[in-house]
């Protein structure tokens, strides 16, 4: 294996910093969930101390967010992100994908395939699902208990048109921006891309939407299938190298981490150097929304002031991964009356999968949340990131706190730009 | 044969608190020596009750234990060196009473010491003893390896604060020892036995700590030096002239380095030494104190500069780094031989010179920092550990150290206890006489010696 992998788990002298941070230890207390158990047991696995199969494996290697606390904390920057992946990959190297991954592998690979998986889930879901008006974000309940999902589950309402078939028009002129909205933002919060292209709009900045985007690859890396994570990776590199527009702007936190740190990494570990030189070019141009509005436009300035009160979360993935926090909070102070709540940066539990894999402790992760955002008083959470939005909508709903709407840093700056009562 | 029955039983009890596959008992196999023995079961008790009755079954099985706190133990003391059972009390981390009458707490062993701190901020009082790994050290950690912290120097180490413990002895027996009152002479004192007894007596569940108000005002200061040597110096300068700060913390250059590479807070790279100084108490104690400490600085020779932290932030930020030394080590070599010696105050000097001549001698970078303000100096010999030739060296130079250390009178731990890594040192220190009192008060407590055998050269 490539030494520069080697370094990221050779680094930890098991001090036991990282169980003083783990959101998922602190729930948990026990030494299999926290980096320094995820690292000892992949550092055994390829030294050939242990073998084990995804099965008995399971819960010590997919019970991790990979929300980067740990690293952050960490004295020598041991990346338990990349080594949880690395053992993830190594234990279906050994002993293969079980099946339900290897349909979500397919899906994923295939556009025609994905949209029409959520054409169908969106005729269905009338039966499946009963609206949820008074949540603090509208959305979806489930009606019935599922192997993934239990009653009551929120979940967010499928869009009828996705965000790249809506924008279609501005497939192949030329743009300023590319435009990536990760599946979130295609298939379901498609409102908040709309935010972003009024916003591009009202600038008057040219865009596009390449139609032959794929999913980033995150889904399938962080499951540690590195093949079609691969292969997924390969084409997005190669369609977005050929556009000439000045930036990729990268919508969701989770696939812009991706492109740009992980990328580089996951051909690192395959030993595909061209492509590993081809990710980093690319990894230049990915940026994030809102820092791309921060560092690019004069909007900051031409934002008015709404009589909102909010505070903010910081998702994981923009704030570890992209060291971005202190953009929104500019936005947001301008446009809002503002207050920091307590621990902002704490992650919101959702990890992908981890929601539905452990759903209990990941319910119990978003609670330490919840009065953090009570004490706040705001009446609006802003965050930047649709999978937190999805998970903490859904924990404010059930501790009853409706009337906290939860809404997109794009979102906010949108409404500012657009009315306020101008006093600020 | 035997054992798998005990080893079944305690899994029925336990259930998903209790690991018997090897994925589960790797991940309780090491500590901060970064060793690893693997245990054959790993138990996780919430209550007293379960630890007395996994110690009974133990007992009758006749299967080593040793208890575990979060890990973070730097002499391999919560190592199974002998397989047997882990029993791991992270569970047990309950504030049991907070008896804010008689500024005490009850706590459980698993809380972690920073936890505690954090339970007490609102009230105005904190639990004194602060070792540097207080926010993954738990109480019942503390008190095994008696831990102390930045704030020694003024406010003693963990022996000096507790005042009563639950403990389960090796054949499951629940024993409260100890009491509330402040003056209680009855009966030997078996709590200041248990502290720092590296859980070879017996099984730590609760403990009752005296508590002390929060100091009203604080202040950092940071002394850079060009030579160590009068860093040193100036440590028993400043006692002597009885000024007792609640912290003196003293860095060398190989740590600045590290510790600015991994952080960058800004700690001055040309610097030979930097001694961080925190006073506490009410504002005209510190502001005194500040100022005599001020005019030593003044006087002295070796100052490159000083500096008092303008604000909290910039205080935290001298404490994280230095909080942070340790695990930056492994920049400099992976190997590392980690001491703890300790010297009266007066010889302090005497001991650096000492080190870096042997640092010298051996051509190998020593890297020492620590709690200078108490004389307990962490030397770390680094070294390579693929380089047959450096680890000989290194142990050498370590052998050096420790003769050194006992000629000035000194103690070959601090802080870190014996463990296994300075087993065979302790005999050099205390005498043969000594270890066989220690070998028949191990056996009163345990007979069958099923708890943590192997340690501390019992
Ligand atoms: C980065 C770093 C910095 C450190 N700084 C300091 C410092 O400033 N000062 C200091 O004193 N130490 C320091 N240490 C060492 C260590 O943190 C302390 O020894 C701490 O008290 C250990 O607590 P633990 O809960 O991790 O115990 P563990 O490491 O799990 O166990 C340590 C010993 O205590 C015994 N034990 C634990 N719990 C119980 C119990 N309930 N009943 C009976 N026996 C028990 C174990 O058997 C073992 O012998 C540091 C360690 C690290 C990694
Ligand atoms: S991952 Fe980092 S914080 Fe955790 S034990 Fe290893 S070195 Fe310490
Ligand atoms: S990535 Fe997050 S969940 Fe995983 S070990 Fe690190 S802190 Fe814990």
């Amino acid at each position: 294996m490539d030494s520069r992998l080697k370094e990221t788990w050779e680094s930890c002298v098991k001090c036991g910093i990282c169980r003083s941070v783990c959101p998922v230890f602190k729930e948990e207390k026990s030494e299999p969930y926290v980096a320094r158990g995820h690292i000892t047991l992949l550092s055994e696995l390829v030294s050939g101390n242990v073998d084990f199969s995804e099965y008995e494996a399971k819960d010590y290697l997919y019970k991790c967010l990979l929300c980067t606390t740990c690293v952050e904390a960490c004295p020598n920057n041991s990346e338990t992100d990349t080594i949880v992946e690395i053992a993830r990959h190594e234990v279906i190297k050994h002993h293969g994908l079980p099946l339900y991954k290897k349909i979500m592998a397919i899906l994923l690979k295939d556009r025609a395939l994905m949209d029409f998986a959520f054409r169908n889930a969106t005729l269905f879901s009338s039966f499946l699902f009963k609206r949820n008006d008074d949540s603090s974000r509208a959305s979806l309940k489930t009606k019935f208990e599922t192997p993934i999902m239990e009653k009551g589950r929120l979940i967010p309402k499928l869009t009828k048109k996705t965000f790249l078939q809506k924008y279609k028009d501005y497939s192949d002129n030329y743009g300023y921006l590319s435009l990536f909205p990760g599946c979130l933002i295609n298939y379901t919060y498609t409102e908040i891309g709309d935010a972003f292209v009024n916003i591009l709009k009202k600038l008057d900045i040219s865009f596009r939407v390449p139609q032959k985007q794929l999913c980033c690859g995150a889904p399938v890396y962080f499951a540690g299938n590195f093949e079609d994570a691969a292969i997924l990776a390969r084409k997005n590199i190669d369609l977005f190298s050929r556009v000439n527009s000045r930036y990729i702007i990268v919508m969701e936190p989770t696939c812009a981490s991706m492109i740009k740190n992980d990328y580089p990494k996951l051909f690192m570990y395959l030993e595909d150097k061209e492509y590993e030189k081809k990710a980093r070019d690319l990894a230049k141009k990915v940026l994030d929304p809102v820092k791309f509005l921060y560092d690019n436009t004069d909007i900051l300035d031409r934002l008015k002031h709404l009589d909102m009160k909010t505070t903010y979360h910081d998702p994981c993935h923009l704030k570890r991964a992209q060291n971005i926090k202190d953009e929104p909070r500019a936005f947001i102070k301008k446009a809002s009356n503002f207050t920091e709540m307590k621990e902002a940066d704490r992650c919101c539990g959702n990890g992908g999968t981890f929601s539905i894999d452990y759903r209990e402790t990941s319910l119990k992760i978003a609670s330490r949340k919840v009065e953090h955002i009570e004490n706040s008083k705001a009446d609006y959470l802003v965050t930047g990131c649709s999978a937190c939005i999805m998970q903490l909508s859904e924990i404010l709903h059930r501790h009853e706190d409706d009337h906290i709407k939860t809404i997109h840093t794009l979102e906010l700056i949108d409404m500012a730009l657009d009315g306020g009562n101008n006093e600020g | 044969m035997l054992k798998k029955r005990a080893y079944e039983k305690l899994k029925r009890i336990f259930k998903d608190r209790c690991f018997l596959d090897k994925l589960g008992r790797v991940q309780y196999s090491y500590d901060a020596t970064q060793k690893m023995y693997l245990p054959d079961i790993v138990v996780l008790p919430t209550t007293t009750e379960e630890v007395s009755k996994i110690m009974k079954i133990a007992h009758r099985y006749e299967i080593p234990v040793v208890p575990k706190g979060w890990g973070s133990g730097f002499t391999g003391g919560a190592l199974n060196i002998d397989g047997g059972i882990a029993l791991s009390l992270e569970k047990m981390d309950k504030i049991v009473e907070f008896d804010e009458d008689n500024l005490m707490v009850w706590v459980e062993a698993g809380v972690v010491n920073y936890d505690l701190q954090e339970f007490l901020k609102p009230y105005d009082l904190m639990f004194p003893p602060d070792p540097s790994s207080w926010k993954f050290s738990t109480i019942g950690g503390n008190i095994a390896e008696n831990a102390g912290g930045p704030r020694a120097v003024k406010y003693g180490v963990t022996k000096d604060w507790i005042k009563a413990l639950e403990i389960v002895l090796p054949n499951g027996t629940v024993l409260n020892v100890g009491s509330k009152n402040i003056k209680d002479v009855a009966g030997y004192d078996i709590v200041d036995l248990m502290i720092g007894s590296e859980g070879t007596l017996a099984v730590i569940t609760k403990a009752l700590l005296r508590l002390y108000p929060l100091p009203e005002h604080k202040r950092t200061m940071e002394i850079v030096f060009d030579d160590m040597e009068f860093a040193a110096k100036m440590v028993s300068n400043i006692i002597k002239n009885k000024i007792i700060p609640t912290s003196i913390e003293f860095v060398d250059k190989d740590a600045i380095l590290a510790v600015e590479d991994a952080l960058k807070v800004g700690l001055c790279k040309d610097a030979d030494a930097i001694l961080m100084i925190e006073i506490d108490g009410s504002l005209c104690e510190v502001e005194e104190g500040v100022k005599k400490i001020e005019d030593i600085c003044k006087n002295s020779q070796g100052v490159m500069s000083y500096r008092v932290a303008k604000d909290e932030k910039e205080a935290d930020e001298i404490w994280l780094a230095r909080r942070s030394i340790s695990p930056t080590l492994k920049r400099i070599a992976d190997g590392k031989l980690n001491e703890d010696i300790v010297v009266p105050i007066t010889k302090l000097a005497q001991m650096i010179k000492k080190t870096q001549e042997i640092a010298k001698k051996y051509d190998l970078p020593i890297v020492s920092f620590g709690h200078a303000g108490d004389g307990n100096i962490h030397t770390n010999i680094m070294y390579h550990t693929n380089d047959k030739d450096e680890t000989k060296r290194a142990y050498k130079a370590m052998d050096e150290v420790f003769d050194v250390c006992l000629s000035l009178g000194g103690s070959i731990t601090g802080e870190h206890g014996v463990g296994i890594t300075k087993q065979d040192y302790l005999e050099k220190q205390v005498g043969s006489d000594a270890i066989n009192l220690y070998r028949a008060i191990k056996k009163a407590f345990d007979p069958k010696n099923i708890l943590n055998p192997g340690k501390m050269r019992l």
